[in-house]
């Protein structure tokens, strides 16, 4: 979507992890995640963001999500946004029930308590946990809890989702149905943003993709000419002739 | 350098919107506090009642029974010293600890630091006042009934309140950067639990270090209590605006050092866990 306006400005951001000193610890006391980091995200586009582990992805999708303040650089929403970083099952407390937490859960993401208690119900259906909503969640087996935190967040509607290596949870069913839901989040004028390091997964879903490594962007630029390279780089790199 | 926000015609009923969220997400939180430690015993909320039934009881006997030191006046004493010091330092403690035992949540969404300690404040909150009930039916029992002056017990406890958010707030905000001060802060409770007058009354301290004593504001809220419930009097309406007073401005310093450091403070946290 070339010609769509920009939603989120992201411009030459840099992210330092600092540690404050300790008399007996003598390890370093910066450790910068980001250098130099820009994009740009329009409306409605689908976006990819690519690169190897440790190359600041998750750190990125904190700051979009503005969880983390940039120690350097700029990042400019073109209006109040409400954008969710897709987390499943993250703040769920043990004494309450499926019920309870399913409203705090939605909460959490962004939405107010009449929203989440109108959709209880299709939250129950679609995590197909029955009797054990109603149950504390300290009952639930980790699939159960993935099951419940994933069907809370397709009940928010962010302005911008951002998910970050998660495309479909639970048993095969379930892995099923989420991964249809997920991409129903795809479809239509949604802006989304995937964080992923399998080329697969980003040639699939997004049409622009931006090209991370070390902390600097790499490239941005449409899915098949960032891929190209890409693969070539890690192809290089590996020695291996071929990336996935 | 913060990311830039655009404002909207609508920032005003945003703000609203935003604040109702924190409050609920506060009231659920809070609620599953109490429920996690209601859980984990058969007698669940019973204990809220019971644990300071017991403690009463035990007072009584040593002070009032074997001692006979004082009667059960003296337990009445010590009593509400006691058990008002122990909702300031389990309500403090509680709070300062917010933000550092809460990062995996802060980690995946952006709401505002403050949200943490005062769940912890209010969850000590809601079980001071189930002790404090049965505070006040052992003080009826032992010849001090409800009087005309209860009607001020509502203003302490909020001068109290307004006091421990004001205080826990800065602290959690400063134990996340500075960790030995969680053992500090305990020390110091102890060196407090003896000036505020928890063991003894106002009216032992020399009048020469009086106004020492009460520059300590939990020392005139303890003395307020006493007043209204043991003396049938009014609170010391000075020492209630001067708790007050130190919790309002704590507290501003508190939310404006949260929301100087909100986007930073994780950085700091996740890079120590």
């Amino acid at each position: 979507m070339p010609d769509a306006p920009a939603l989120i400005s992201v411009q030459n951001v840099a992210l330092c992890y600092r540690r404050h000193k300790s008399l007996f610890a003598s390890q370093k006391t910066a450790i910068w995640a980001l250098h130099d980091v820009s994009f740009t995200l329009r409306e409605g586009e689908k976006l990819g963001i690519i690169g190897r582990n440790g190359s600041g992805k998750s750190s990125l999708m904190r700051i979009i999500a503005k969880i983390f303040e940039p120690d350097e650089g700029i990042v400019s929403y073109a209006r109040p946004l409400h954008v969710q970083l897709l987390s499943l099952g993250v703040g769920f407390e043990g004494s309450l029930s499926g019920r309870e937490n399913a409203v705090l859960n939605g909460l959490l993401l962004g939405k107010s308590r009449a929203h989440m208690l109108s959709r209880l119900e299709q939250i129950k259906e679609f995590s197909e946990l029955g009797e054990f909503f109603d149950q504390p969640a300290s009952t639930y087996s980790s699939g159960m809890s993935m099951r419940l935190g994933f069907s809370v967040a397709m009940e928010t509607d962010p302005d911008v989702l951002l998910i970050d290596e998660l495309l479909g949870v639970g048993d095969a069913g379930f892995k099923l149905k989420s991964r249809k839901a997920i991409e129903g989040k795809f479809s239509g004028n949604r802006t989304v943003v995937l964080v992923s390091h399998q080329p697969d997964t980003i040639r699939e879903f997004c049409d622009r993709v931006v090209w991370v490594e070390k902390g600097r962007t790499i490239m941005e630029g449409p899915t098949d000419e960032v891929m190209a390279h890409y693969k070539e780089a890690v192809a290089k790199e590996s020695g291996l002739g071929a990336a996935n | 350098m913060p990311a830039e926000t655009t404002a909207s015609p609508g920032l005003l009923a945003q703000c609203f919107d935003a604040w109702s969220r924190y409050r609920d997400i506060v009231w659920y939180r809070t609620l599953a506090g109490l429920k996690s430690e209601a859980r984990q015993n058969f007698l669940g909320y019973l204990w809220l009642l019971l644990e300071p039934a017991i403690t009463t009881a035990i007072a009584y006997v040593v002070y009032s029974v074997i001692w006979n030191n004082g009667g059960t006046d003296r337990v009445v004493m010590l009593l509400l010293g006691t058990m008002t010091w122990q909702w300031f330092e389990s309500a403090v403690t509680a709070g300062m600890t917010g933000i550092k035992g809460k990062l995996h949540v802060m980690l995946h969404f952006p709401l505002p630091k403050y949200i943490f300690p005062l769940v912890g404040v209010l969850t000590s909150t809601w079980k001071f006042l189930c002790m404090f009930l049965v505070v006040l039916v052992f003080c009826a029992l032992a010849g001090h009934p409800p009087n005309g002056n209860f009607i001020y017990l509502p203003l302490v406890l909020g001068a109290q309140l307004t006091l421990i958010i004001g205080v826990a707030i800065p602290l959690a905000i400063a134990v996340t950067y500075f960790n030995d001060l969680l053992t500090i802060m305990n020390s110091l409770f102890r060196l407090m639990l003896f000036l505020s007058g928890v063991v003894f009354e106002a009216n032992q301290v020399p009048p020469a270090a009086r106004s020492y004593f009460y520059a300590n504001p939990m020392a005139g809220l303890i003395e307020s209590y006493r007043n209204i419930v043991q003396h049938n009097e009014p609170p010391i309406f000075a020492a209630l605006g001067y708790a007050f007073a130190w919790g309002l401005v704590l507290m501003v310093i508190g939310l404006l050092w949260s929301r100087h450091i909100d986007g930073k403070i994780l950085k700091h946290v996740k890079h120590h866990a």
